[in-house]
């Protein structure tokens, strides 16, 4: 099941940068595990990378493998493999690429990925991600780590919370003492932190150009490229260096007037996962309408960083802690509500489009809900699509872009602006 | 006086409309096979011999349907939610829902007073629900599909049908023939089942008066009875129901300025 697709000539020299840096990574794990450069295995929603690395692991997050895999279409043959050893067809596709890639050896086309030295769970509200990591601790006999983070349920964390997941940092860094024999070092914390906050910082920069009309940026398919350093490799020197290109390119797309797409006709907000099998193919879907996201929800999956939050070097733990709570997929439903109800009048949005998968009840679950109230309650037009982020056997490209255009065709008709496609389109 | 065509390729029949001065002067129905392409230009030939007119008084063609992108010798393409939107509106101006139920879809579809697209909904990926289902379960009880529509309307006791699965339901009416159920019970228990499918796609869009019923499943006046009982309301349903899309892609040809690109 290729993706047709094609990538825009806009994505430049940021892109390509993104994609050494991606291959620098897995070439990094190359000959990695064991305690010379031992392994650890992290969730992307509020993980704990600088605790982690700051004792010498290296980190590998299967979400991310299992998107790679799927974006580069190889990720089926995984899924089979997991289903062959009794994972039913409802079970997450990241979660049965990972065993599946696992029980074959991890090899993938982007570098193999070593078997983990350490587990560190730290999203706890996806309870079949808990039995992900519990399948991996079997199979792998070693440490297990899980963080309890409380769903955010006011805009504020409250202290307790803060207080509960500052305890389990300190339980970490105790078992990370052990498993490394190296005493933790409070002023190299600090100093990955700041690193840290310096890409957040440049991160946000980017994603508030998508205010700009037209947009330079595109919020939601672009943003997605440009979310591995900051959720893969965040607390580097890299990291921190790259944004400083992302945004050069940007001014320059604004310059010289080089946009996602020729004309900007439709601005959109994005909610939910992308379906990474046919990722390009779906881009095209937006593109030929000129519809552009201005902003996502999804690129802040491991972080609302563009809503006031940034590590704290002075106040290393109680950061993390606010971290871990506020990551997106750790919020309550009336809080993303707001968020996306916020993003749609911030950046002069003029719909909402959502993509829910089949693979994931804890992202999906309350998207309808949400589709209604913009609809009805709020009279945002929102079209509601589904087909999976990992699975290629649930994009079905020709009703999908059907209800796209049929989308697309009648905010066109409210604005009235340009003629139908032709025939060919 | 502009003559414009709409053609609409569906999963299993082709239509087109002509329209002339509001009027549908034109029209023609007829199975679709693979050759697409074909089947749209035999479509506008026999809604052409039907009305007297030639091919050369055609000022705009558009194509609406799956196939919509097979209507190569058209100028514009429409989504078949918004044709059947402005065709339902054309034939009765009170419209504020359309159901349409076609070969392979169900669609639900909210519009304003002028006819335009509010919202939409539509059955996901499984053809349960559909004209498609009412073959498969019509050829279980040994009818043709074009036999069963009043059928139901004496049924005394109707069954219990799932509504989830073309091939289940299948499935279940073969049971049920075999335990000697009534036919027209069968049938009531599976226009139920459709129209409890159905409406679950209007009640997401939200059902307002008048609703128009479109679609080759229109054709059927046991689903018409039922989908009025399920709504308690009167649906207007058009001698034309078929059509609706293919008049809808005649409207939008006319709404085009003059010089379309070709």
């Amino acid at each position: 099941m290729g993706d047709t697709g094609t990538e825009p000539r806009f994505l430049t020299t940021a892109r390509d940068r993104q994609r050494e840096m991606v291959e620098e990574y897995y070439a990094g794990l190359e000959g990695a595990g064991g305690p010379k450069k031992p392994v650890a295995y992290m969730l992307v929603g509020g993980n704990l990378t600088e605790i982690v690395r700051s004792f010498g692991y290296e980190v590998v997050f299967p979400e991310i493998v299992a998107l790679n895999c799927a974006i580069k279409h190889v990720s089926l043959p995984n899924i089979l493999h997991a289903e062959s050893q009794g994972y039913g067809l409802d079970v997450c596709g990241y979660v049965k690429n990972d065993l599946g890639l696992q029980e074959m050896g991890g090899q993938t086309p982007f570098g193999r990925i070593p078997p983990p030295d350490l587990l560190v769970c730290s999203f706890s509200g996806c309870y079949v991600y808990v039995k992900w990591w519990e399948a991996l601790a079997e199979k792998y006999g070693c440490p297990l780590f899980m963080l309890d983070v409380p769903y955010l349920r006011d805009a504020t964390p409250q202290s307790e919370d803060i207080q509960y997941i500052v305890t389990q940092l300190h339980e970490l860094i105790a078992l990370l003492e052990k498993a490394t024999g190296r005493a933790f070092d409070p002023a190299e914390l600090r100093a990955t932190l700041a690193r840290s906050r310096r890409a957040e910082e440049g991160w946000v920069n980017y994603l508030a150009s998508g205010r700009r009309r037209p947009s330079p940026i595109e919020a939601y398919f672009e943003a997605v490229f440009y979310m591995f350093p900051i959720n893969v490799l965040r607390g580097t020197e890299v990291a921190a260096d790259f944004y400083a290109t992302v945004n050069a390119e940007v001014d320059e797309r604004v310059r010289s007037g080089t946009y996602p797409v020729p004309e900007e006709k439709f601005r959109l907000v994005v909610e939910g996962v992308p379906p990474y099998p046919s990722y390009r193919t779906f881009w095209d879907f937006f593109r030929k309408w000129g519809a552009v996201s201005v902003a996502a929800t999804y690129p802040k999956v491991g972080g609302l960083f563009d809503r006031g939050f940034l590590h704290d070097p002075a106040r290393p733990f109680d950061s993390i802690a606010e971290y871990s709570l506020g990551a997106y997929v750790n919020q309550s439903w009336p809080l993303r509500r707001t968020l996306i109800e916020e993003y749609v009048r911030d950046f002069g949005a003029d719909a909402v489009l959502i993509h829910g998968i089949k693979s994931c009840r804890s992202f999906t679950a309350g998207q309808g809900d949400l589709r209604d109230r913009l609809i009805h309650d709020l009279g945002i037009p929102t079209l509601y699509i589904e087909s999976d982020h990992e699975d290629p056997r649930y994009f079905a490209p020709a009703q999908i872009k059907n209800r796209m255009d049929a989308f697309f065709e009648s905010l066109d008709r409210r604005k009235g602006t340009t003629p139908l496609p032709m025939v060919g389109g | 006086m502009t003559l414009v065509a709409g053609v609409d390729i569906g999963s299993t029949t082709a239509k087109c409309a002509l329209i002339e001065d509001g009027r549908i002067v034109g029209k023609s129905l007829a199975p679709v096979g693979v050759e697409l392409v074909k089947d749209a230009e035999r479509a506008l030939e026999q809604a052409l011999a039907e009305a007297g007119r030639d091919r050369g008084e055609v000022r705009v063609v558009t194509g609406t349907g799956y196939g919509r992108f097979k209507v190569t010798f058209g100028q514009f393409t429409v989504t078949e939610i918004g044709c059947h939107a402005k065709g339902a509106h054309f034939l009765f101006p009170g419209t504020r829902l359309v159901l349409d139920i076609g070969g392979q879809d169900t669609k639900a579809i909210k519009v304003d007073p002028n006819g335009e697209v509010v919202d939409f909904a539509m059955n996901d990926k499984c053809a349960a629900g559909t004209g498609r289902f009412l073959d498969v379960c019509a050829g279980a009880l040994g009818y043709d599909v074009s036999q069963i529509g009043a059928l139901s309307l004496g049924a005394r006791h109707p069954v219990k049908v799932t509504n989830t699965c073309t091939v289940f339901a299948e499935s279940e009416v073969t049971s049920y023939v075999a335990r000697g159920k009534d036919p027209k019970d069968i049938l009531a228990g599976l226009y139920g089942g459709i129209v409890s499918r159905s409406l679950s796609l209007m009640q997401r869009v939200g059902v307002e008066p008048e609703v128009t019923f479109t679609g080759g499943v229109s054709k059927n006046e046991g689903m018409v009875r039922t989908l009025e009982r399920r709504l308690a309301l009167r649906v207007n349903v058009s001698p034309l129901s078929q059509y609706v899309g293919a008049v809808g892609a005649a409207l939008y040809g006319l709404e085009r300025p003059t010089g379309v690109p070709a």
